[in-house]
């Protein structure tokens, strides 16, 4: 039994061994399986044998694939013939891995594997149950090397118009079984056929070597300074686009995610394109510098004014690290095929995003001091990761990590930076804040209106300076202008004339020119001269003396008065009540509406919305008799339906019996057991549904893959897949 | 990291601190490439344009020394993507190139076939097309150069053209420098223009651009077309002709409203040649009419629309554009660029200030409080009205009249917009006016008498001062005028107000009311002026009657 021989094996294995396994494949330990025998499962299953073949490089994966069509058991010497002697060398590592294994007789590798290494592994048909005499094949007539020519490299597969009347080719093939019939219209190509014609090679070109890089060089003085601007940038992006939000908070859509119009708002706003904006975005919402609302608006958080407090180092890891780990890709934002992908949204994560990530950054790591071309580097990077499950790498992927390392500033002109060494190896990040320009504390401010930081400002000058002024222009430095409207945003925040004054004139290296000084206090003179509030009702007359008079009225305390004007009063209960009031305590006001005319007595009032009247419920018609007959026939096809499924039900029941109960483990060794030995038997089978209610099926397994067992099932007659955890017992009918 | 004096911003404008003691230096690097935007006191603020960048090109900088310029003053590390641009942009320029062929006429040829591949698919551009000569070589109907310059542009593919010029007719032309000598920076800027074949020649208001004209003709040495702004300015470059080359009288001829005259070298205004007469230019033809070797385009950033048109059909002539700016208001920067051809020489105005022959005035708003009556009048007018009201309030009067004679003794203009205003103030300061409905003789009489020194104030409407040179004049108040475009006021009061030879500095008042719109129009016209360079100042009206200026 497979499972089992593969447990005897690892029961044999040292500590040692068994730890090099762990760190190899950690799933196998996450979490620890009870005993060696779980151990053997899982690292048989299929997705934990897919995640150990991900881990493989393209040299390692050919070498695989070799002892994937081996027949079992094979050795070392079998291996290194049909790849290339440097497989030796591969060999240890796969066994490490628990990919290949020795078994009493020589080496096996798990059956699982080669489900996971898919149908035809390196282009190759099944094995041949015939005994082959290969040498016949050199002798082959010219019309049957023609079929052999186009089958020996894969795929393994021919198709002929009729297998009754193959042509002379074919009908010499088959008669010597170098090709088997798969139906009437295809014929298959052996693995040992293959083999031999391939010169006793699985592979036409063995990928040994990992391709070479190339790219430009680049001096280490140009990739810090280019690394640094990066850096500095990336974080006055960051605090950009949350600063705007947070004064015009954007909405996310239904769907989740930021419109496209938004999107474009803060492309705009800091200059750059929809992809480098989002990907902004992106990483301030995954550093939680910002969240989106319960009333689906974006906002910053309250993380953010932690942040900003931050040194910058602190600040840029918390954005980059993040990025290493995510599983998102903004880059795919704004792409054609993925039209409805929206940054902050909810379709931004992909499986192989994040080791991709890591293993571009590793290649450059590898590779310092030069920006490298982008096909060799895919190349490369392809080699790194050859597996076909996730459709191998995707060079978009490694398009955009490198874009987006640039604007981060881990590259430097596309050479990785010692930030970003420094990053990937865990070390302090201290020095960018030693490499970044200093802080300045002052501006320079100039009769046209603008001030100029020289440099980033300390953080409260910039966020003084931008209730005063407009900025204009961003970058090292920062141009601020200010005008009428912003001086007056400055007055609406509270602050006087003269305090802006005093604040400008000590942040300012060079003295305040006249105008704006001229400008702020004609600002500031104009400024509240007009008020404007909320009130329910005034109540006013043309003699001032009556006014007094109900202003210093006790009794009316409860309206809330307030003199607005002289002759003015403002009230803050509705004018009704206010005339009520006014009337029992012996005045005689009158009502006014909006335009000023005097509303003479209570109006004879309507309702101002449209009529609805009740809907009325009578009898019910008759229906016709068209109506009558379709109902009929959908009732008794239902009827029917529901009548054969309980017959088959019972047929199972009865069948059936009570069911052993197994463990997933057991289900698994018996139904492949049954696949093996009896493929034809049909089998019952306790089937546990969402709610762990249980049902007993009657099945034809087909096979089992990834855990789960495809089976036919009698109750529908479909092609059902059951996952194996969920089987609660299997027994033969 | 270095401590120059420039920093790079992420919008692609340069900031350069002029306090540094490298500003010097650096703005004469970066001069080439980057377009002056504002020049106030301490930072200026240069910009970086595709067309600043292919102008550079055109002059024969590539893009490593752009780089290296702005690598090697910038204060702080500059953004990779900015300089990766910079190089993108630049290379963009020269990939194909519009030259002269003995069988084709005129040939488009590329040294990158997949610009051309894409060139020819531009539904603009096929129709101006003719055989494909080879994968590199594309003919073109030669009365297209033109137009295909300006579509090429358009796409960002600007063509250089090496295709050549006709020579015109010869006529000898030299200067003649008897009491005067030509600037160094004059005679360069004549010489680029020459190497080059056409372009256009950026100098400063003031720094003689009409100098620079005519040694270009002398170059040229062939007859001359010379479009101006207005029949003034066309006397004008009649008498500095006469005055600074070896052209007499009967060589010279005036294409205006008034005559019609076709001679060697002719003077046409801007105005006549645009006139339509039954829907048709009828005086366009006067490019054709004669073989000019020489077409002299003077404030080109004022070129109005037809005659853009009308010059992509003579683009085998050579073109000089005069200009103090290469921005224009309708932002037909490109039409400039792809049919008068690049930016040839270029000067800071620093730098000419620098060797004295400029300087800027002093710029004072004087502000005049309304009285309670002229306020209230204001508050009430209609909102078409209400510029006028406060522009001509009766308290200006005093304040003008309060000024005169202040500078007593000095060569002054009054500048405004209403008639009724300037009459009236004429009237009380006794001085002469000069307006619309002035005669061009009586105009000239005047501007002579004050050049002269005969009238030391004269009284003038907008009309009048329009591209007027009065470098006597030290001192002009403005009492009334909407600003309007920002280049062209700066210009004009750089044009009338000269400092004297003693050094005495020259002003330029305006006088607005407060708190009205006037003061709005003067806040744009303080930040414009600012921008250029020009000092600004603030005084209250009562400063003034107490003798505080």
């Amino acid at each position: 039994m497979e499972t089992r021989s593969f447990a005897d094996y690892l029961r044999t294995l040292d500590d040692a061994a068994l730890i090099s396994l762990f760190t190899h494949r950690p799933d196998l330990v996450t979490p620890v399986p009870p005993d060696i025998a779980s151990l053997a499962v899982r690292a048989t299953s299929a997705p934990s044998l897919a995640r150990a073949i991900d881990s493989l490089n393209a040299w390692q994966y050919q070498v695989l694939e070799a002892c994937a069509v081996a027949a079992e058991p094979f050795n070392e010497k079998q291996i290194a013939a049909l790849t290339d002697k440097a497989a030796l060398f591969v060999l240890p590592g796969l066994i490490e891995r628990g990919l290949v294994y020795s078994g009493r007789d020589g080496l096996y590798i798990p059956t699982t594997l080669r489900e996971v290494l898919g149908n035809e592994i390196a282009g190759l048909g099944p094995q041949s149950l015939a005994k082959l005499s290969l040498k016949k094949l050199d002798d082959a007539p010219a019309q049957a090397k023609k079929a052999l020519d186009a089958m020996v490299w894969g795929p393994p597969r021919g198709t002929v118009a009729d297998i009754k009347k193959p042509g002379a080719g074919v009908a010499w093939l088959l008669e010597n079984d170098f090709v088997i019939v798969a139906n009437s219209h295809t014929v298959l190509m052996p693995r040992e056929v293959a083999i031999y014609l391939r010169g006793g090679k699985v592979h036409k070109d063995l990928v040994i070597q990992q391709p070479k890089i190339s790219g430009d060089k680049r001096d280490a003085q140009s990739i810090q300074l280019a690394a640094i601007a990066n850096v500095s940038t990336f974080l006055r992006w960051t605090e950009e686009i949350l600063n705007f939000w947070a004064q015009e908070p954007a909405d996310a859509l239904r769907s989740g995610g930021l419109g496209v119009r938004d999107l474009k708002i803060i492309s705009a706003h800091l200059g750059v394109d929809a992809n480098c904006a989002a990907f902004v975005a992106e990483l301030a919402y995954l550093a939680g510098l910002l969240s989106i609302d319960a009333d689906d608006r974006i906002l910053p958080s309250s993380q953010f004014d932690i942040w900003l407090t931050q040194q910058p180092s602190v600040r840029w890891e918390s954005l980059v690290s993040q990025w290493l780990i995510t599983s998102r890709v903004s880059g795919l934002v704004g792409k054609e095929e993925s039209k409805n992908v929206a940054p902050l949204g909810p379709e931004l994560d992909r499986v192989a995003a994040s080791s991709i990530r890591k293993l571009t950054l590793r290649l450059l790591q590898e590779n310092p001091e030069i920006a490298p071309d982008f096909q060799p580097l895919s190349a490369l990077a392809n080699w790194h990761m050859p597996a076909k499950r996730s459709g191998g790498i995707q060079n978009d992927y490694v398009q955009w990590t490198l874009r987006e390392a640039e604007w981060l500033g881990i590259t430097g002109q596309g050479a990785i930076s010692k930030y970003g060494v420094g990053l990937l190896q865990g070390a302090e990040l201290d020095e960018i804040n030693d490499d970044l320009p200093k802080p300045v504390d002052h501006i320079l401010i100039q009769s046209d209106h603008t001030a100029i930081a020289p440099g980033p400002l300390e953080h409260e000058v910039a966020q003084e300076l931008a209730i005063l002024a407009d900025v204009e222009s961003r970058g090292g430095a920062t141009v601020y202008r200010f005008s009428e409207a912003t001086i007056r945003r400055g007055l609406d925040h509270g602050r006087t004339g003269d305090e802006i004054k005093a604040f400008l004139k000590k942040t300012s290296k060079t003295p305040m020119p006249q105008p704006l000084e001229y400008l702020i206090v004609d600002v500031a003179k104009k400024h509240g001269k007009l008020r404007v509030g909320n009130t329910s009702s005034f109540i006013r007359c043309e003699d001032s003396a009556l006014i007094a008079q109900i202003i210093s009225d006790k009794r009316l305390d409860i309206l809330q008065l307030r003199q607005i004007a002289p002759e003015v009063l403002i009230c803050q209960h509705d004018a009704t009540d206010a005339m009520n009031i006014l009337r029992s305590f012996g005045y005689l006001p009158a009502g006014e509406d909006s335009q000023g005319s005097l509303l003479s007595g209570p109006r004879i009032q309507r309702a101002k919305s449209k009529a609805r009247p009740p809907r009325i419920i009578g009898d019910f018609d008759r229906p016709d008799d068209l109506q009558l007959t379709a109902a009929l026939r959908a009732l008794r096809t239902g009827e029917k339906s529901s009548h054969r499924q309980s017959t088959l039900r019972n047929i199972a029941a009865s069948a059936l019996g009570s069911l052993p109960r197994t463990t997933a483990n057991e289900t698994l060794d018996i139904l492949a057991d049954y696949l093996q030995n009896q493929p034809a038997t049909s089998l019952s089978i306790g089937y546990a549904d969402n709610n762990g209610l249980v049902s007993h099926r009657i099945i034809d397994p087909l096979k089992l893959s990834a855990g789960s067992l495809i089976a036919r099932d009698h109750a529908t007659g479909e092609v059902q897949t059951f996952r194996i955890a969920r089987i609660t017992g299997v027994a033969a009918i | 990291m270095s401590e120059g004096p420039l920093i790079v911003q992420s919008d692609k404008t340069l900031l350069l601190d002029i306090d540094h003691p490298l500003s010097t230096e650096c703005r004469r690097a970066i001069a080439p490439f980057a377009e002056l935007e504002r020049s106030p006191e301490h930072i200026h603020t240069y910009r970086l344009t595709n067309l600043g960048l292919w102008n550079a090109r055109a002059a024969g900088h590539d893009a490593e020394l752009v780089i290296d310029t702005l690598i090697k003053y910038s204060r702080y590390a500059v953004p990779h993507s900015l300089l990766v641009d910079v190089a993108e942009t630049m290379s963009r320029y020269g990939r194909l190139r519009l030259e002269a062929d003995p069988i084709h006429g005129l040939i488009l040829v590329t040294t990158d076939v997949g610009v051309l591949e894409e060139v020819i698919r531009a539904k603009k551009i096929a129709p101006l097309l003719g055989v494909r000569i080879d994968p590199e070589t594309i003919a073109v109907h030669p009365s297209q150069r033109g137009s295909i310059k300006q579509s090429l542009l358009r796409l960002g593919w600007p063509a250089e053209d090496f295709a050549g010029y006709v020579d015109g007719q010869a006529h000898e032309i030299s200067l003649k420098q008897n009491d005067w000598k030509i600037r160094p920076y004059q005679e360069l800027a004549a010489e680029g223009f020459w190497h080059g074949g056409s372009g256009v020649v950026v100098l400063p208001c003031g720094a003689g651009k009409t100098i620079v004209g005519a040694a270009a003709m002398a170059h040229v040495k062939a007859t001359t077309l010379i479009l101006v702004t207005n029949t003034i300015a066309a006397r004008q470059w009649r008498e500095e002709l006469l005055h600074r080359t070896t052209l007499n009288e009967d060589e010279i001829g005036e294409y205006s409203g008034a005559k019609k005259e076709i001679r060697p070298v002719t003077i046409a205004t801007y105005q006549v040649m645009t006139k339509k007469k039954n829907g048709v230019y009828s005086h366009l033809d006067l490019f054709d009419t004669h073989d000019w070797g020489l077409i002299i385009y003077d404030e080109v950033h004022l070129l109005p629309a037809p005659i853009f048109r009308f010059t992509a059909d003579i683009q085998s002539r050579r073109r000089l554009g005069l200009t103090a700016t290469l921005v224009r208001e309708d932002g037909m920067e490109g039409e400039v660029f792809s049919l008068i051809g690049p930016k040839r020489f270029d000067v800071p105005w620093k730098e000419i200030e620098a060797q004295g022959y400029i300087a800027p005035a002093e710029c004072i708003e004087v502000r005049v409080n309304l009285t309670h009556d002229e306020r209230l009048e204001y508050a009430t007018a209609e909102p078409e009205e209400r510029y006028r009201k406060c522009a001509t309030t009766r308290t200006k009067r005093d304040v003008v009249e309060e000024l005169v004679g202040l500078h007593a003794g000095e060569q002054i203009l009054v500048i405004g917009q209403y008639i009724d205003q300037l009459d009236d103030l004429s009237e009380t300061l006794g001085v002469p006016i000069i307006k619309g409905e002035t005669p061009i003789k009586e105009r000239e009489k005047l501007f002579a008498a004050f050049r002269a020194g005969e009238i030391t104030c004269l009284v003038v409407s907008k009309v009048a001062n329009f591209s007027i040179d009065l470098p006597e004049a030290t001192i002009a108040i403005q009492v009334s005028g909407a600003f309007g475009s920002r280049q062209e006021e700066a210009q004009r009061l750089g044009r009338i107000v000269r400092p004297k030879v003693d050094g005495r500095g020259a002003k330029f008042y305006s006088v607005v009311s407060r708190d009205t719109i006037d003061q709005d129009f003067a806040q744009n016209r303080q930040r414009f002026l600012a921008e250029q360079g020009y000092s600004y100042r603030i005084i209250d009206a009562d400063d003034v009657f107490q003798g505080k200026i």
